[in-house]
């Protein structure tokens, strides 16, 4: 079986082997030119408040250059992999088999479909795995002067390409493939529903379901209007809203609201004489005016120390979706198929 | 004697459509049975749901004495239009058969791709019909089954290609001494290698017996018209057709005809398979009959 496995598998796994290793190659070639900028900018070994100005340099010295072009180039083939593994792995696995008639073929010699299906599952699962975690690791280890320099890693579009999370996506990728496929009967149209399913995934995953693994915690401080913000109102009822970009380097700020001393957001009504296109000095009075407002600043966040438990938790559910899957699947090859 | 596959009012329901209702049947093993029976009858159902592929949706169905479930590595099957992996070479399909089936007989393959002029290094997407067909059969022999189900597997051949194909098969079942079952609405292919012939008409058997007593025990006469012919004891009427002068009957008798007002001739199996066919639709169902074994 693994021998059949293999066979009717080697060329795609092959191709899609093939792009990784050009992809792999760039990160190997590309190594030695990010640890040399890192240490020319003095980033490398840097102390204490010395690390930021030395981190934004050794940004701003990469960016240039082909490595910081083949980072973009490995996250978003990190995104890629598993719409490419579902697609051409996954939905084509029973269902070419049953277009084609083979499966009358193959399920006539003396194996059984269960074993057929788990084999298979368990071989391109695994290889999907492993080829997304080959690459995924690669990166997190090669870009970790750079996550380090930009304290970025917990962003929800850069963290779903580092560590194991890219394992998970891949082989539960490659599942849904296979349940298009089987529940469908058709290669095309299993295509286009995995390629809907893994997408509807990528999005709805940091938007809904990584908020509720990471557990993030909820931070209150007074308003500092000095810092950066933004304000958008309206001139006729002087309704307005701020926006505060919060100090709180390497957490993934979920939200940020303004909100006044009872709780409740802050939403204006601003005072017109001072703030807004009538008031004469709006650059001085404003800023005096809402310093007295006694605004705080809510901060809903996740630390940046979670980075591995939270990797570990959206890895778990994957997996475990993968898992369920998977087993739904070798039940209906044996009671539903034809 | 041993049944190789016994029904026992097997249903196979598609959503509303029925393809099998009811069927009931036993098929002795140690023979080379043809299953004959128009489209639609149910004969590519019934040998679905023999090895495995499909399951009944009522009724019981024993193969070799036991449930049939796919994986087994007592039945063999070659599936209608013969489905091979196109991408796969002759040699790929026979190192499946050997990763796939513990009982898999490596010489007896190789001699027989050699025998029937398969180059081994070709993909089979490239093969002609009656290639592929051999091929498949190859591929299900290998496997060494006490029972080879074969679905009208020479349906979409040429003469030539049927011949050799057929002619495969015999050599097989001499060599092997495998019970076969093989379904075709062509009876004179059937004609050639099988030894039990079982008509089944909408699920239901029309005709079994062996070919040798199916073919002593029917005649045609041909005589004056009468509508009402009392034929006598022993004797069963199949099929009649009239013109304005002259009748013609098909009879099942055990015993010869003697009658002179009749002239007696032999049926060949064909005409005995289209007798009842035909038969069928202009007599009640309370005409099945039975061979002898």
């Amino acid at each position: 079986m693994i021998w059949m496995t293999w066979r009717q598998f080697r060329t795609p796994a092959l191709a899609t082997g093939a792009l990784l290793l050009v992809l792999l190659g760039g990160l190997v070639l590309t190594w030695a030119e990010v640890t040399k900028l890192a240490e020319q900018t003095g980033y490398t070994g840097c102390q204490g408040d010395a690390c930021r100005a030395a981190g934004e340099a050794f940004l701003q010295a990469l960016r240039p250059k082909w490595a910081s072009e083949f980072h973009l180039a490995a996250i978003a083939a990190l995104y890629l992999l598993p719409a490419v593994v579902g697609i051409f792995w996954g939905a084509p696995l029973v269902a070419r088999e049953l277009e084609s008639g083979t499966y009358r073929m193959v399920f006539s010699q003396s194996v059984s479909r269960g074993r057929w299906l788990s084999v298979k599952l368990a071989f391109g699962g695994g290889v999907a795995g492993l080829g997304a975690g080959l690459l995924s690791l690669t990166l997190s280890e090669w870009a970790q002067p750079i996550d380090g320099a930009s304290a970025d890693r917990m962003n929800p579009l850069v963290f779903a390409a580092r560590g194991i999370v890219p394992v998970g996506y891949a082989a539960l990728a490659f599942v849904v493939g296979v349940t298009a496929g089987l529940l469908l009967r058709r290669t095309v149209a299993a295509m286009a529903v995995t390629l809907l399913v893994i997408v509807g995934l990528q999005i709805a995953t940091p938007f809904v379901v990584r908020p509720w693994l990471a557990q993030p915690v909820t931070t209150i401080t007074p308003l500092q209007v000095e810092g950066n913000y933004g304000i958008s109102m309206s001139p006729d009822t002087g309704e307005m809203t701020l926006n505060l970009q919060p100090e709180v380097r390497g957490d993934w700020v979920v939200s940020s609201t303004t909100i006044t001393s009872t709780g409740a957001e802050f939403k204006g009504p601003a005072d017109m004489t001072q703030c807004g296109p009538k008031a004469l000095r709006d650059r001085e009075t404003c800023p005096a005016w809402l310093e007295k407002q006694n605004l705080r600043l809510k901060v809903t966040h996740v630390p940046g120390a979670k980075f591995w438990t939270l990797q570990w938790r959206e890895f778990g559910v994957l997996f475990a979706l993968a898992a369920v899957l998977s087993l739904v699947n070798l039940w209906w090859i044996r009671r539903r198929l034809v | 004697m041993t049944s190789a596959l016994i029904a026992d009012g097997l249903t196979k329901r598609y959503g509303r459509r029925t393809a099998l209702k009811d069927c009931s049947l036993d098929i002795p093993a140690g023979h080379v049975v043809g299953l004959v029976g128009p489209n639609g009858a149910g004969k590519s159902t019934l040998l679905q749901l023999a090895c495995g592929l499909l399951d009944p949706t009522a009724g019981r169905i024993e193969v070799l004495g036991a449930r049939p479930v796919s994986g087994s590595a007592r039945v063999g099957f070659v599936a209608q239009d013969t489905p091979v992996y196109a991408g796969l070479t002759v040699a790929d399909h026979l190192r499946m058969g050997a990763h796939l089936n513990p009982s898999w007989d490596g010489a007896l393959a190789k001699q027989r791709i050699a025998q029937v002029g398969l180059d081994p290094a070709q993909k089979a997407g490239k093969l002609s019909g009656g290639q592929r067909a051999q091929l498949a059969l190859t591929v299900a022999a290998a496997k060494r089954p006490d029972l080879l189900l074969l679905d009208e597997p020479v349906a979409a051949l040429d003469p030539l290609a049927r011949r050799n194909f057929l002619q495969g098969l015999m050599e097989l079942t001499a060599e092997q001494g495998m019970s076969i079952v093989m379904s075709s609405h062509l009876v004179a292919d059937l004609e050639r290698v099988c030894d039990h012939l079982i008509v089944l008409m909408a699920s239901r058997v029309r005709l079994a017996g062996d070919v040798d007593d199916l073919l002593a025990t029917h005649h045609r006469l041909v005589g004056q018209r009468r509508d009402n012919a009392d034929l006598g004891a022993g004797r069963a009427l199949v099929d009649q057709s009239h013109t304005d002068v002259q009748s013609t009957l098909v009879v099942r008798s055990t015993a010869p005809i003697d009658d002179p007002s009749w002239q007696v001739d032999r049926l060949d199996l064909e005409d005995i398979v289209l007798a009842y066919m035909s038969g069928d639709t202009g007599n009640g169902p309370d005409r099945v009959l039975e061979g002898k074994r």
